[in-house]
């Protein structure tokens, strides 16, 4: 590193401050908000994703699963019990419901993702119980740890729903999709629950395949033979979730990012710059010595970049120490830190350093010898 | 190789400056040799033309007219790197007001022109440095800043980073014009003892007249025309 570089930029600690300051808040702001869409990207896919089955079936148009408007017809599950690739099928029954604890407020109210499984089978219930039992029971519900953390939710409580309540008789993890979480409820429970008519109503049948190869030729057969249902992958119906929920929130993040990266770099450029003009004198002074310009650009590079790799220490420390706290103390803010967004971040930073380093490297270029002689 | 005659030779030199339609002639026709281990005086008015003299026979402008030549190079045409590369080389300048860098320590401000220019080492090159401050007294002064040392002191860092280069053409301008009497006599002092010891060939452009008793020649310069003087 060249002395000049090191020296000018140390000598002039406030505006060092300033400017590592500027770089480490952009740095920090683009962490936080990079490890924010992290977390919400794994926590509302997580459920989706990791339930165990094959294939998820449901009405035509069904494109996620918060948005589960899916509606099958009466049909559909005699035929999947029929068809000799399936080994497994299980009806769900999934609705957001508006609930409450019994003995609260009745306005203090929150929205459940409510999943009606059968237990027997077992596949679309809990992906962990942390808690309590493994599985519900009639008028019995089984709520995400999230959930009852946020809500206060013990086991015994009742949750209300009009003038039918179901008791909480366990905790779930792995159904956290920020703003609501799944609860488990049986099939049976569903009916009176809800007050349905009829017993044959389901939202989507899961299956799993004695060959998991086969599942493309049996998508192909369902849905020549079963108009009116979508059938979709795990993964598939993960992504278009994961898309549904964060779909609306991707273009602010992007817009905060834009702006958290140029705030970093109007800081550190204008720092840079001033700092270049207040030396203007002494780099007139080092061309009639005889150094060369690419030496004079390199003090300039450098300068920028111990100012940005400082910057970068600072805010990725902060996003690595307060992450955790703000999770703690705002739920819905959860994160997850990846190494390869913090690479990301780094090169985010080198790219502000280089482009902060541009219009001093320019300025300096014009600088002219000769004036070194006046004054 | 023929040893050149003369490190710095100005031949038939003109500068004009030109502004749209407007033009001053800063210098007009001007000639000088300077040999090693000469001391050259050019005196004259405020804006006669001195200090473009020096910043052409620097190789810092390039002149409207005329040949300028270093060490026997012509540097007339030169394009900027290699005018650069002849400043780094060829010439050290003693300015009037010193300009050190302000955040380095005297013995970087030597240090990191003899790095520069002689692609030294850090230690060869500290060790030059060193020695240099303590041919020039200020052995006692080599971690000082710029602002904590005296005048005096400044100006003996400026012309120990001028010898740093190991030049052979040293220009100085007004060298004595920010130093009361005592320390302007014993900078002008110190810098014919070297210049003489090295075998530099000096040139001086200054107001002072006290620079007559240490030059070997007095040059006049006024209109940007030169004419020997005294």
């Amino acid at each position: 590193m060249l002395l000049i570089a090191r020296k000018n930029l140390f000598s002039e600690k406030t505006r060092l401050a300033i400017s590592v300051g500027g770089i480490a808040l952009s740095v920090f702001l683009i962490g936080i908000l990079l490890a924010l869409f992290r977390g919400w990207s794994e926590k509302v896919g997580d459920f989706v994703e990791n339930v165990p089955a094959d294939l998820w079936i449901g009405s035509d148009g069904t494109t996620d699963f918060i948005a589960a408007a899916s509606l099958l017809p009466d049909y559909v599950g005699t035929y999947l019990d029929l068809a000799p690739e399936i080994d497994l099928v299980s009806p769900l029954i999934v609705r957001p419901t508006e609930m409450r604890i019994a003995g609260h407020d009745r306005n203090d109210t929150f929205d459940v993702q409510l999943v009606a499984y059968d237990p027997a089978v077992g596949l679309g219930g809990p992906l962990r119980t942390t808690g309590g039992k493994e599985a519900p029971g009639p008028g019995e519900i089984i709520v995400d740890r999230e959930m009852a953390k946020r809500r206060g939710i013990d086991i015994g409580d009742r949750l209300v729903r009009s003038n039918k309540s179901l008791t909480v008789v366990g905790f779930s993890s792995g159904g956290d999709f920020i703003f609501t979480q799944v609860a488990f409820i049986a099939l049976d429970t569903a009916a009176d629950f809800y007050g349905f008519q009829s017993d044959n109503i389901r939202s989507f049948y899961l299956v799993t395949l004695h060959d998991p190869g086969r599942r493309e030729a049996l998508s192909q057969r369902l849905e020549l033979s079963a108009p009116g249902i979508e059938i979709i992958t795990g993964e598939f119906f993960a992504q278009e979730t994961r898309d549904r929920i964060l779909g609306n929130v991707l273009p602010i993040l992007i817009v905060v990012l834009v702006v958290a990266f140029v705030v970093g770099l109007a800081v550190a450029g204008l720092t840079i710059y001033t700092a270049t003009v207040e030396k203007s004198r002494e780099y007139g002074i080092l061309k009639a010595e005889g150094f060369t310009n690419p030496y004079l650009y390199r003090v300039v590079f450098e300068q920028s970049l111990i100012t940005a790799i400082l910057g970068f220490a600072v805010g990725a420390g902060l996003t690595v120490i307060i992450a955790p706290f703000a999770q703690d103390a705002v739920p819905q803010f959860v994160v997850f830190v990846r190494w390869q967004d913090i690479v990301g971040v780094a090169g985010a930073t080198l790219i502000m350093a280089l482009l902060a380093a541009y219009i001093p490297v320019r300025r300096m270029a014009s600088i002219d010898p000769v004036t070194v002689f006046k004054g | 190789m023929e040893p050149h005659p003369h490190i710095l030779s100005l031949e038939g030199v003109s500068k004009v400056y030109r502004s749209g339609e407007f033009s001053v002639t800063a210098l007009d026709n001007v000639s000088i040799h300077v040999n090693g281990g000469e001391i050259v005086a050019i005196m004259g008015p405020s804006g006669s033309g001195k200090t473009t003299l020096l910043t052409v026979a620097g190789a810092l402008l390039r002149p409207t007219q005329g040949q300028v030549q270093i060490c026997g190079i012509n540097v007339s045409n030169m394009g900027e790197s290699q005018l650069s590369a002849i400043r780094r080389e060829k010439v050290g300048f003693i300015y009037q007001s010193f300009n050190l860098l302000e955040a380095l320590t005297a013995l970087e401000n030597v240090r990191v022109v003899i790095q520069e220019t002689h692609r030294n080492g850090r230690g060869s090159a500290t060790e030059r440095a060193t020695e240099l401050l303590k041919m020039f007294g200020l052995s006692h002064r080599i971690n000082a800043v710029p602002k904590r040392m005296s005048d005096g002191e400044k100006q003996r860092v400026a012309i120990a980073r001028a010898f740093a280069k190991n030049p052979q053409l040293l220009l100085a301008d007004e060298p004595t014009a920010n130093l009361d009497a005592k320390r302007g006599h014993e900078v002008m002092q110190l810098l014919q003892q070297l210049s003489l010891e090295l075998h530099k060939a000096v040139v001086v452009v200054s107001h002072d007249n006290r620079i007559r008793q240490f030059a070997h020649r007095i040059l006049w310069l006024e209109d940007g025309r030169l004419s020997d003087h005294g």
